[in-house]
């Protein structure tokens, strides 16, 4: 998958190159407006990560001039501080997601693979297997090694979303937001409650863990084994 | 432009001016009304001598019989007794019969209308050559044959009176003018001095003791309510300044902690060379108290954004109940870890507000009152409306009760009840000042009560 990323601070910029790149992507890094701008109309991408503020050709201008030649890359930009009226003029220009500056990597990476994700979303089976566990999506049925799981409407939910997005580390802003719908972040440890009482129903009575807690980021849904196997 | 020259024109000139104008037109009024009325005194004076001559003369001429020439010398006497009173008799034609001695300068007058009956309003003045004189003319009728009596006397005397007695008046009322207007200005100015006192004890008030009060007790009454109020001014700034000056020093200590412990620990990790565990270790450590720091920042950047008015909300129709229900589902799982109910009553009502920032105030408030909830009991959410336009939603829990001390600041920032809880993973204190800060902006209020089994915070917001 090919992403290029137009962002003038060097810092930033490489990070997220860097960042990126680790998680298995190629990236390309232009650091003005002038040369994102020639990149973006010349080459193909899967995705383009904007900053909008850029000090010749803004974002806005790139995004423009792709839409007008047809190209349907997505686009996900990088606006700062939380202006209501950049977020509405970059989805109305045709963006595909946005970023609030400064942001946490592992937000900007949830949020780039579920861009790419989505025109692959109807993939997800409505019968899913991982490991020993079996989920039946319509039904809302779970059973783990042969033994059923009831789980709550929201539980479901968590699992749902970690099944949808297997491997990849889900920040809790992430998951509060996907699950519950709530967009900030909350001074108790709430997520870390329900991902542990989804875990003591799956995950407790199996030496096989599927969910896995990542320092300092979040939680990953994997059936490592077999992902150990792939290597 | 007018209006505002004049409230900036000094208080002393202003006051003087009105003063002065009232003082002036009233002495001026009262000189002309003496110097009026001396003059009718005179008048009336002089009228009744004239009338009297004119009498005289007149039982003279009946008395004579027409014939003129004995008439001389009885005319003389007419006027006997009336010092400065002089007179002269013409005859139907015109023609002059007879002058009293001294009084040529009658002979100056030609046409005089003369009139039948006589009335003080036929008096006349006249201005000749050698002084001011005072007349009356009258047609007087014996057997048959008509004369014209006309008496005079000389004014020049009652003028010089008049006129000393004007420039007398004048030179007096000018002194009381100049008294009085004096005595104003001394008034004013001893009026102000207790303006000038209270100006001088607020310039003295510096920003290190606004704990300084106004002293009432040396200011007259009608200044007394501005020092009330500017007391009242400074027990707000001074509870502001106050409140700021912990903010700031709450900031600095809330951001050190962290700092220390990250500065202390990649310290202790260079020291010496370590496993890529222990350094991956410190990373993470170090990653955790960088994450509290972009917090508690972020969170100190919203609320100095919602002082400046900065933050606007979105208006939607927002659905109370379902609101808080969907709260409840974000709490379930922590609300049963700490065996905590959550339960909702009230009727379904509908507002308008911006709803990410409602649901932020309402988690904060029901994390906190899960925080200090004792397990096994519930919490309430009571939705109830009050008034036509206002909706009121408490948040009710049982546990350990307030103080009324700290009641008054739980919305205070980084202000923590219970000191000893600030070093854990709760958030730094900011999350009722920001509940506060979002039911401020939606024009509501909130409001803690506390007795000793539960503890209230009710919202009051229009609907």
């Amino acid at each position: 998958m090919r992403i290029l990323v137009v962002e003038d601070e060097q810092k930033t910029g490489n990070y997220i190159k860097q960042g990126l790149t680790e998680a298995g992507f190629l990236v390309t890094l232009s650091s003005n407006g002038l040369d994102g701008h020639h990149h973006a109309m010349t080459e193909s991408f899967d995705l383009i990560i904007l900053d909008v503020m850029l000090p010749d050709v803004d974002g806005w201008k790139i995004l423009r001039s792709l839409r007008e030649a047809g190209k349907q890359t997505s686009v996900l930009f990088l606006t700062a501080r939380d202006s209501i009226t950049d977020r509405v003029k970059g989805l109305e220009l045709g963006a595909d997601d946005y970023l609030i500056k400064p942001f946490v990597f592992v937000e900007l990476l949830a949020r780039v693979r579920n861009l790419l994700r989505r025109g692959s979303l109807s993939n997800v089976s409505e019968q899913v297997k991982i490991a020993d566990l079996l989920v039946d999506i319509p039904s809302r049925k779970v059973s783990r090694a042969g033994k059923r799981v009831s789980l709550s409407q929201k539980e479901f939910l968590l699992l749902e979303l970690f099944i949808r997005r297997q491997g990849e580390v889900l920040p809790r802003s992430l998951i509060a937001s996907e699950v519950w719908d709530m967009n900030f972040d909350s001074d108790t440890n709430v997520i870390d409650v329900a991902v542990r009482r989804l875990r003591a129903k799956i995950d407790d009575d199996h030496d096989h863990k599927l969910i896995h807690t990542i320092r300092g980021m979040g939680y990953k849904f994997e059936d490592e084994i077999e992902a150990d196997e792939q290597l | 432009m007018n209006s505002y020259k004049l409230s900036t024109l000094s208080l002393t000139l202003r006051l003087m001016i009105f003063a002065g104008s009232a003082i002036g037109l009233s002495l001026i009024i009262s000189v002309v009304l003496v110097q009026e009325s001396v003059k009718n005194h005179f008048a009336e004076q002089d009228f009744g001598e004239l009338l009297v001559v004119t009498g005289s003369v007149e039982r003279w001429l009946d008395s004579i019989d027409g014939n003129m020439r004995l008439a001389q010398d009885a005319l003389s006497n007419a006027v006997s007794g009336h010092h400065g009173v002089y007179f002269r008799v013409d005859a139907d034609s015109g023609e002059q019969l007879f002058l009293s001695q001294g009084g040529d300068f009658l002979s100056q007058l030609n046409h005089v209308d003369a009139a039948k009956s006589t009335n003080k309003t036929q008096l006349k003045n006249w201005q000749l050559d050698d002084g001011f004189y005072r007349g009356l003319a009258t047609e007087v009728s014996v057997d048959g044959q008509s004369y014209r009596v006309i008496a005079a006397m000389d004014m020049s005397f009652h003028k010089q009176f008049l006129d000393k007695f004007t420039i007398k008046m004048w030179l007096m009322m000018l002194a009381i003018g100049v008294i009085t207007i004096g005595a104003t200005w001394l008034g004013i100015y001893q009026g102000y001095r207790p303006l000038k006192m209270l100006s001088k004890q607020i310039r003295n008030i510096q920003t290190h003791q606004l704990d300084e009060r106004l002293n009432l007790d040396i200011l007259p009454k009608e200044l007394r309510n501005l020092a009330i109020s500017f007391n009242e001014m400074l027990q707000h700034l001074e509870g502001d300044f106050e409140r700021l000056s912990n903010f700031s020093a709450d900031i600095a200590h809330e951001l050190r902690t962290p700092l220390t412990n990250i500065i202390t620990q990649t310290q202790v990790g260079l020291a010496q060379t370590r496993s890529l565990n222990e350094y991956q270790e410190l990373l993470y450590s170090n990653l955790e108290e960088q994450e509290r720091l972009a917090k508690m920042v972020s969170e100190m950047l919203w609320l100095a954004q919602s002082d400046n008015n900065l933050i606007k909300p979105v208006f939607n129709v927002i659905d109370l109940n379902s609101e808080v229900n969907e709260l409840f589902e974000f709490f379930d799982a922590l609300a049963t870890e700490h065996q905590i109910n959550l339960v909702l009553i009230g009727e379904k009502i509908s507002m308008h507000a911006d709803r990410a920032l409602l649901r932020r105030a309402f988690s904060n408030l029901l994390s906190n009152a899960i925080r200090h909830t004792p397990p096994g009991s519930t919490i309430q959410v009571v939705i109830s409306q009050r008034e036509k336009k206002c909706v009121e939603i408490d948040f009710i829990n049982p546990g350990k009760p307030i103080s009324s001390h700290h009641l008054s600041r739980v919305f205070d920032r980084f202000y923590q009840v219970d000191k000893s809880r600030s070093s854990d993973s709760q958030g730094a204190g900011l999350g009722l000042a920001i509940t506060k800060a979002i039911i401020d902006t939606h024009g509501g209020q909130i409001t803690v009560a506390s007795d000793s089994v539960h503890t209230v915070f009710t919202v009051r917001m229009p609907v």
